[in-house]
């Protein structure tokens, strides 16, 4: 095969169409369950929609269920929470990183980033210890409240914040900060007025990624909640029981969980790609 | 309005030192410009004064305050950056009013300020518009009229011109020098460029190596420099050297006779290109090197045993290569150098 060939609008085509079909069929797939009746599930596998038979019953059954309600609210607030919070931790380490001499700056940035490199599951054990027995005050634990995860999710997004971020002020130029200063502005006010305006596709993508990251979350959620904190990954586990599992409600539930990150990632992937970009090429 | 008085000031990093003892006074509304060599310690020097870099030893002064360790935005400078530091997000007129804005000035008072401020660097239709939409020349009037909008003690401005092209830079340079005279403001001014220098000081210090070379007039540094360095880099074509003995107060090389010198000993000879007199009796010889008709001059280089010079001479002039020229110079254009120290013997 010539390379002309393999690089012609065809094969392109082809390429992009077989890697579209791999992405999206699984997702067409959840969405046709989670519309079937139960009795149609285990019938002759079809990839097309039957409009005739097709059932909101899942969707309506999962969406006026409270528990389910909770799970979705505790999602959503351990989500933005933690973004939110990552998004300011990160700018103000990334800054104080790229402005001032701080000794061991290299080392430090290592360090950091060294969180990342070991699997989540390694944590586990001496977190379950940390949320139950060591952070404790009276009844009170950091176990099953979304405060604890809020700050557990910190912990693994601030190093991917920190180095995201890191870029993005480094490529602010020094002498806007230096400029500012000497128009009169303390350093609060050059952050405010100056680093976050200029930073704001880098703290878009932060917190877009960080806020995926956490909704989809699954296995700290399962271990360091049980009942007030669980979030919506974790429901979804509860449609697999000892005496079945409830295939409908649990596409239902999957489907309404993809549909805020895939708006969100829809909505704002021209200032993703902004943001990993930024400072790669002297404005 | 106000005073800055260095006094000796240093910096250091590490153990290398880059600025040793500058002791400088600048008067209320004066126009000082730092001129020398990149690497010189000029930009250094902008930068302890506006405060964003530390002195390591030293006293700053300014209006009679010390002001050695306060932090810039307590100095009360205004400073136009060689890339202008314009904030990209915003539009011209918040470029212009940050530092009202900063300073939490009342909206009313901010507008008429930042349009009196853009009026003077007609600015005035640009006001809208982001610094990406401006070509060189505006960008760089946007800093000007961030350092003019409010009322600061001095303004420094660090290679301000560096990145216009050369038309631009000689109407900007005028534009400048006429701000700065109509206003009565003192103005410190970083520049390599000597012709800069020469055109808009009121005074030039010229530094080396971190070290102060001279302080002056511009017609003090061009007429009357203290040392081989300075007669070198100001003026172009540059000073003419001519490295020989005096005996008996005679100046002479093989190509040069009987020129007085003010001491005897191994001395280097300057004199400028546009001093010369070309005479058939004349005390010096060379031959021609080459011919560098300029349109309003021609110059012509002529090699004197080891050494090279450079003649003006008249536009239409053509002497013919390798013919041998004699010309001559005033006694009192002549300046002598130690060859030794290259400080200047008078």
């Amino acid at each position: 095969m010539t390379r002309s060939f393999i690089r012609s609008p065809l094969m392109t085509f082809v390429f992009w169409l077989v890697l579209s079909f791999m992405t999206l069929f699984p997702v067409w797939w959840m969405f046709l369950v989670s519309v079937r009746q139960r009795v149609d599930l285990f019938g002759t596998p079809s990839f097309l929609l039957d409009v005739s038979r097709m059932t909101w019953g899942n969707y309506q059954a999962v969406l006026s269920n409270p528990t389910f309600q909770k799970y979705m609210i505790n999602s959503l607030i351990v989500s933005t929470s933690n973004a939110v919070l990552v998004s300011v931790l990160g700018l103000l380490a990334a800054y104080a990183m790229s402005r001032y001499k701080l000794v061991g700056k290299d080392n430090i940035f290592f360090w950091v980033l060294t969180n990342r490199m070991a699997p989540p599951a390694v944590f586990l054990l001496p977190l379950f210890l940390m949320f139950t027995l060591w952070f404790r005050v009276g009844d009170w634990s950091l176990f099953d409240t979304r405060l604890g995860l809020v700050l557990l999710y910190c912990v693994f997004n601030l190093p991917f914040a920190f180095w995201l971020l890191q870029g993005i002020v480094d490529g602010i130029p020094r002498e806007l900060d230096e400029a500012a200063y000497v128009d009169g502005a303390s350093t609060f006010t050059v952050l405010t007025t100056i680093i976050f305006p200029l930073a704001k596709p880098g703290l878009a993508v932060t917190a877009i990624l960080t806020w995926v990251f956490a909704w989809n979350e699954y296995l700290f959620a399962s271990t360091l909640t049980s009942v007030d904190a669980r979030t919506i990954t974790t429901g979804l586990a509860e449609f697999v029981t000892v005496t079945g599992t409830n295939w409908g409600q649990l596409a239902a539930v999957a489907m309404l969980t993809l549909l805020p990150a895939a708006l969100v990632l829809a909505l704002v992937q021209r200032h993703i790609v902004a943001g990993l970009t930024f400072g790669a090429v002297k404005g | 309005m106000s005073s800055v008085t260095l006094q000796s000031v240093e910096k250091s990093f590490g153990q290398l030192t880059i600025l040793k003892a500058i002791d400088l006074d600048i008067e209320d509304g004066e126009f000082l410009v730092l001129l020398g060599p990149s690497g010189c310690g000029k930009s250094t020097t902008m930068r302890m004064i506006a405060g964003l870099e530390t002195i390591s030893s030293g006293t700053l002064m300014m209006g009679g305050k010390d002001v050695t360790n306060t932090h810039p935005r307590e100095r009360n400078v205004a400073m136009v950056f060689q890339n202008y530091a314009l904030y990209p997000h915003m539009t011209v007129a918040e470029n212009i009013g940050y530092p009202l804005k900063v300073a939490k000035a009342s909206k009313v008072d901010r507008v008429q300020k930042v349009e009196e401020a853009a009026g003077k660097v007609d600015l005035l239709p640009y006001l809208a518009r982001y610094p990406r939409d401006l070509s060189g020349g505006q960008r760089q009037r946007v800093a000007l009229a961030r350092a003019l909008v409010r009322d600061p003690a001095v303004f420094l401005l660090d290679e301000p011109l560096s990145n216009l092209d050369a038309k631009l830079r000689v109407a900007m340079r005028a534009e400048i020098k006429h701000l700065q005279r109509s206003l009565g403001v003192t103005m410190i001014y970083v520049t390599h460029d000597q012709i800069e220098a020469m055109t808009l000081a009121d005074r030039v210090v010229l530094l080396s190596d971190g070290e102060i070379q001279q302080v002056g007039t511009p017609d003090q540094i061009y007429d009357d420099p203290d040392n081989l360095f300075v007669a070198g880099f100001i003026g172009s074509p540059s000073m003419n050297f001519v490295s020989g003995q005096a005996t008996g107060g005679t100046f002479s090389t093989e190509k040069v006779t009987g020129l007085k010198a003010p001491i005897d000993g191994m001395l280097t000879l300057g004199f400028r290109a546009e001093d010369v007199v070309l005479a058939e009796d004349g005390r010096f010889r060379g031959t021609v090197y080459e011919v560098e008709p300029t349109g309003e001059a021609t110059y012509v280089v002529l090699q004197m045993d080891k050494d090279r010079v450079i003649l003006r001479c008249d536009k239409k002039y053509r002497p013919e290569l390798g013919v041998e020229l004699h010309f001559d110079i005033a006694d009192s254009q002549a300046l002598f150098f130690s060859a030794e120290t290259g400080k200047r013997i008078r």
